[in-house]
């Protein structure tokens, strides 16, 4: 024969179906993937684990009917996901700010005028600044109304009253 | 010679006048394509949460899997490697599993795509590390005919034997050599060879071609000296 054939090439080549590994490979493969996913698993990181949690538990509660709101699903994880940022804030650093600008009173707002999931006991901390100042209350004076006073209820005035 | 080729370098005449070993298994039957029922049922019970039954899947396709990653590769340690990755792989993508195609097709792909994407980054930096060849080659009855008819194969020893056919097929194209394994090494039909690589029947018979002009003359040389 002087040279291999397509078919005589088949026949070489399916001879590499007997090159087979180590005795006991087979069997103790199962062990080694086992072994080998165990330290996949410790080495992932903890959101990652929850997130494949939650994608079984869904799974198996076959929420397929909620697929067909897709809106009320995006708008469920966007509120989560917001909610999420919020409380991963760091607790008290606007609060801190507030408190240090000056005097506080006992009704809560943060720095942003906004609420804080930061501490359940947190009360809303107004933002200290001054009432009015003395600019502010000249300007409630307007040249173009004249002063008016009140005493006892009865208006007094620079203007004649009207009377019967 | 590689160290991990247990088998002495005898002359293949030698050991067919031997008679050692127990009557061969049949390869061809452990090739065949597994029932795909079973595998459905499977692939559910992994799907609902029972990890028992993907080991069986695990199991089961190990030594096919197991066959096609050697013989693309030619190392048993990289093959070792890749089929862990493989079986993770397909472990976690399975709840995404639809069924479109068998489980047999599915995990095959992965397989192949897996290898491939391995094969280019590994690119020309690897070594053979090449499995034993089970004694039993010498019942088989392709192998008696080829000691038969052709005097290369009946002089050259079989782990010579075994390094040339490796070489020949580390020296194809990383795509052709996929085909090569499927088709001739693990007797799939172009078919389910062109569902695997996702490609047409025709480009799957086109490869096979050119592959098996390039084995030709990467052989030619073993058939003018089959000793090395």
């Amino acid at each position: 024969m002087d040279e291999f054939n397509d078919n005589e090439i088949g026949k070489l080549l399916r001879l590499k179906r007997y090159e087979q590994p180590p005795p006991g490979y087979f069997e103790n493969f199962l062990h080694e993937f086992h072994r080998r996913q165990r330290d996949e698993l410790l080495r992932e990181p903890l959101w990652r684990i929850l997130l494949e949690r939650t994608q079984d538990f869904i799974f198996r509660l076959d929420v397929r009917s909620l697929t067909s709101y897709p809106a009320a699903i995006a708008a469920v994880l966007v509120c989560a996901a917001v909610i999420s940022l919020k409380i991963y804030q760091e607790p008290g650093t606007a609060n801190v700010a507030a408190l240090q600008s000056g005097p506080a009173l006992s009704t809560a707002v943060n720095a942003d005028g906004e609420w804080t999931l930061a501490s359940p006991a947190t009360t809303r901390i107004f933002r200290a600044q001054p009432l009015r100042s003395l600019n502010e209350s000249a300007d409630t004076h307007r040249a173009a109304i004249p002063p008016r006073y009140v005493l006892d209820s009865v208006p007094v005035s620079y203007e004649s009253t009207f009377k019967f | 010679m590689n160290p991990s080729i247990a088998l002495p370098a005898r002359r293949i005449s030698d050991l067919l006048s031997s008679g050692l070993g127990a009557r061969a298994k049949s390869k061809r039957e452990a090739m065949e394509q597994p029932k795909t029922d079973e595998d459905q049922q499977l692939v559910a019970r992994t799907q609902s949460g029972d990890a028992a039954a993907f080991d069986q899947l695990v199991i089961k396709y190990t030594p096919r899997l197991y066959g096609l990653v050697y013989n693309m590769t030619s190392n048993h340690e990289d093959t070792n490697d890749l089929l862990q990755d493989i079986f993770s792989k397909a472990y976690k993508a399975i709840r995404g599993f639809r069924g479109k195609s068998s489980f047999y097709t599915w995990i095959h792909s992965i397989a192949v795509n897996m290898t491939l994407n391995f094969l280019k980054k590994r690119g020309r930096r690897f070594h053979l590390s090449l499995d034993d060849v089970d004694a039993s080659i010498q019942n088989d009855k392709e192998f008696l005919e080829l000691t038969a008819t052709s005097s290369p194969v009946r002089e050259a020893d079989l782990s010579e034997l075994q390094r040339r056919l490796n070489e020949a097929m580390m020296k194809l194209s990383d795509e052709h050599r996929a085909v090569v394994t499927m088709f001739h090494i693990q007797g799939m039909p172009h078919s389910e060879i062109s569902k695997i690589l996702r490609v047409s029947e025709g480009t799957v018979r086109s490869r096979l071609f050119y592959a098996n002009r390039q084995l030709q003359n990467y052989l030619d040389e073993f058939r003018k000296n089959p000793v090395g």
